[in-house]
């Protein structure tokens, strides 16, 4: 299909001998924002991780089957090229201590040797912390460094230097769990802006979070894809018995 | 505004339609009832299946909002409101087609004499007032307004109790009034649940917006709230 | 119970009482050897002794001009050598730490530590100045250096390790290869601890004689010339210290000031550098 922007066919990962995701086939169009939800230990965030290619980064792990990015494999691409443009956040925001707020957002750029004018680097610093909705927040600080923000700002600075490398596609590993409620709420509110030019995939533990941010839903358990339909659907009347269990709480 | 909110306030609108096009409804039944206007009748059958429709999509809203969002206070209050509202708007909507029936299925017209001996009219023009008037309390959110409600179903429910005995007169006036009669007798009932479902209309609305719950009470008592206030 | 608690309590004011005592205590050898010195050496010190180089036996005054400037070469010399090299194993050895290579050569460096100067100065006698016919500044700093790497190794290694694996995910996320995360994210946080480890390392082969004995050995006159011998402070205070001299001991004196100083200052500057630099994490 023209609209899809990431396909997983046949995709196994495996942590040694432990198979940890088993046999993944799902499709996902562009602007699209999909949520993966599954109990601990699914296998979601091993998913995720093989989209970009950080799976390969933990010794011994390895994985199996084709994931297209655009048509194309991305393990047939080179890896440090994948996840160049592949934006990721994670769990627990990681600004670069040692940058300035400045710095750090175009930290994809400098980090890799790119050069950017200091009038292109401006504007790419405005546009990115406009996007991640920090702009007004830090605009007469941006030399300061960036772990005096609090935690809700920090994940967005986070957010900001993903965006500004311009991916397709962001991944989010769990991007809310260390932060507070309203903190949780101002970056829920960003994925609902960032849907018009990014395409989202969320992996989250927060099944409410799930269900209010995303079009369609990834349900994973003991690493298989279960299913994976409109929000709307899984959350009003599932197809799997499993799915049903996981969401009315039945077990953990 | 958050997603939530827009989601409520798309269901504020639907409601808000549905409550147009009941009110429509209604008043063409009237008309095609004092009129004896068998087309404009049919009219209100046909739209009978919009109103339908309309109660199916509000329920669905209403799933789907629960299931996407767990809403709580006065959000949560407002959908339980909404899911009754939209219930009772759907009966009414009913009961204006029952009406056109009526119309449809009457040979005779209705006797201008008889429809004011039993204040029939006037009992059409309150009840379809009282309507409008949940309406604005809905929209506007005015538990006054809402409250002024019980007595004025009140009214209704006088014309409706005097209503056996002012039939009874009519047909020992002239048998052959009787069909016509029986169906003025059946209107007039109807319109008494009009007013019953307006105020069950009321009642949510009260319970959304205090959290008071006046089911079951006397009409126009202010009775214990919910949960402490 | 009562009483048993009143014993306890008794206990513990002991306790407490003798842990701060020997935390006093343990003030007392730096705080004796400290202003001795300082007694001994500082009338020694003016500019004419970081001037001159020796006098000959016999004569007043000279100094130690010398000697400093042959420290200066042999530690920058040997820093050259031991820093990049201490770096980049410690980078190994904190990027693969469950490897057999990292085992093993953990555990060289490990004994390194423990191999006394001594021992060192004798083998790079046998490999530098043996086969090159002489004694030499080089050698020295080779033997040196040597002394150096374990430390720089492992506190590149402890100050990378302490740091989050999140900032390395951070880095890597972004597309960035494998040697810049290193070189431009990891290595730039962890500066203040691979900083102090160096300069650490530093303040721990000024001092050392040992191997300079069998590689430097000395030098009455003021060279610069690193194929040939040269001096350093501690050897100059052994060489005064044990002489019949009177005077060479004044100079032993205040060449001991002067190194305490070195010393003092490069572990007072590593802990305000530490504190300045370090990255918040």
């Amino acid at each position: 299909m023209e609209n899809t922007i990431v396909k997983a066919e046949n995709y196994n990962s495996y942590f040694g001998d432990n198979h940890v995701v088993k046999d993944v086939n799902i499709s996902i169009n562009k602007n699209e924002v999909i949520a993966v939800m599954g109990p601990s230990g699914c296998g979601k965030t091993t998913f995720l991780r093989g989209i970009n290619r950080m799976h390969e980064l933990i010794p011994g792990a390895t994985s199996k089957g084709k994931i297209l990015l655009d048509g194309e494999n991305v393990y047939d691409m080179n890896a440090i090229y994948v996840r160049y443009k592949i934006g990721m956040v994670f769990q627990r925001p990681n600004p670069f201590p040692n940058l300035s707020i400045y710095e750090n957002v175009v930290a994809g750029y400098m980090l890799n040797g790119l050069k950017v004018s200091k009038a292109d680097k401006d504007v790419i610093v405005e546009r990115s912390l406009t996007s991640a909705a920090l702009w007004k927040e830090v605009k007469d600080s941006l030399h300061k460094k960036g772990t005096f923000l609090s935690g809700g700002q920090q994940q967005r600075l986070c957010i900001a230097r993903a965006i500004a490398m311009q991916p397709e596609l962001i991944l989010f590993d769990e991007p809310t769990s260390a932060l507070d409620p309203i903190s949780t709420s101002s970056v829920e509110a960003l994925f609902h802006e960032l849907k018009a030019n990014y395409t989202l995939i969320i992996v989250t533990h927060n099944m409410q979070q799930a269900a209010r941010v995303s079009d369609r839903t990834a349900f994973f358990y003991m690493g298989e894809l279960v299913e994976f339909d409109d929000t709307k659907q899984m959350f009003t009347n599932p197809h799997d018995q499993r799915t049903q269990n996981y969401i009315t709480g039945r077990f953990s | 505004m958050t997603p939530l909110e827009n989601e409520l306030t798309a269901l504020k609108a639907e409601l808000a339609s549905m409550w147009i096009l009941v009110q429509s409804q209604l008043n063409k039944a009237k008309e095609a009832m004092v009129q004896y206007d068998k087309d404009l009748a049919r009219e209100v059958l046909i739209k009978e299946k919009r109103v339908n429709s309309f109660e199916l999509k509000i329920d669905r809203d209403c799933e789907n909002i629960f299931a996407l969002h767990c809403p709580v206070a006065i959000d949560l209050r407002f959908l339980l409101a909404a899911l009754k509202i939209n219930t009772n708007l759907e009966r009414i909507g009913d009961i204006a087609a029952g009406i056109a029936l009526y119309v449809v299925e009457s040979s005779v017209n209705f006797d201008v004499a008889a429809l004011e001996k039993t204040s029939l009219i006037r009992m059409y023009d309150e009840a379809i007032n009282i309507l409008m008037d949940t309406r604005t309390a809905f929209e506007k959110e005015d538990t006054v307004l809402a409250r002024s409600i019980f007595k004025r179903d009140d009214v209704l429910d006088a014309i409706n109790d005097n209503s056996p005995n002012i039939i009874a007169e009519i047909i020992k006036a002239d048998i052959n009034s009787l069909p016509e009669a029986l169906y003025i007798l059946s209107i007039i009932r109807k319109l008494e649940r009009v007013g019953d479902q307006a105020k069950n209309i009321a009642e949510e609305i009260i319970f959304y917006i205090e959290a008071k719950i006046l089911k079951h009470h006397e009409s126009g008592n202010m009775q214990t709230p919910k949960e402490g206030e | 119970m009562d009483q048993r608690i009143g014993i306890r309590n008794t206990k513990s004011v002991l306790f407490k009482g003798l842990i701060i005592f020997f935390a006093f205590v343990i003030t007392i050898p730096l705080i004796i050897v400290l202003l001795y010195i300082i007694k001994q050496g500082i009338t020694q010190v003016n500019w004419h002794f970081l001037t001159h180089v020796p006098a000959p036996p016999g004569e007043k005054g000279g100094g130690i001009a010398n000697a400093l400037m042959g420290s200066l070469i042999m530690v920058v010399m040997a820093s050259i050598v031991a820093v990049p090299i201490g770096m980049l194993a410690g980078i190994y050895l904190s990027e693969n730490p469950r490897t057999k290579l990292a085992y093993y050569s953990g555990l060289c460096v490990d004994i390194l530590q423990g191999v006394p100067s001594i021992v060192v100065g004798i083998v790079m006698y046998f490999w530098l100045v043996k086969p090159f016919g002489g004694f030499s500044a080089i050698a020295g700093s080779v033997a040196l250096a040597i002394m150096m790497l374990p430390i720089i190794i492992r506190s590149t290694e402890q100050t990378l390790k302490l740091l989050p694996d999140s900032l390395k995910e951070a880095a890597l996320s972004l597309g960035v290869p494998y040697h810049r995360v290193i070189l431009k994210v990891l290595v730039p946080c962890g500066f203040a601890g691979i900083l102090s480890g160096i300069t650490l390392s530093i303040a721990r082969i000024i001092g050392e004689t040992a191997p300079l004995l069998f590689t430097a050995l000395g030098n009455n006159y003021f060279s610069t010339n690193i194929t040939g011998q040269m001096e350093s402070l501690p050897h100059v205070i052994f060489t005064y210290a044990t002489s019949p001299y009177d005077d060479w001991h004044d100079l032993a004196w205040g060449a001991s000031f002067i190194l305490l100083l070195f010393v003092l200052t490069l572990n007072i500057v590593t802990k305000l550098l530490t504190r300045k630099w370090k990255i918040q994490l």
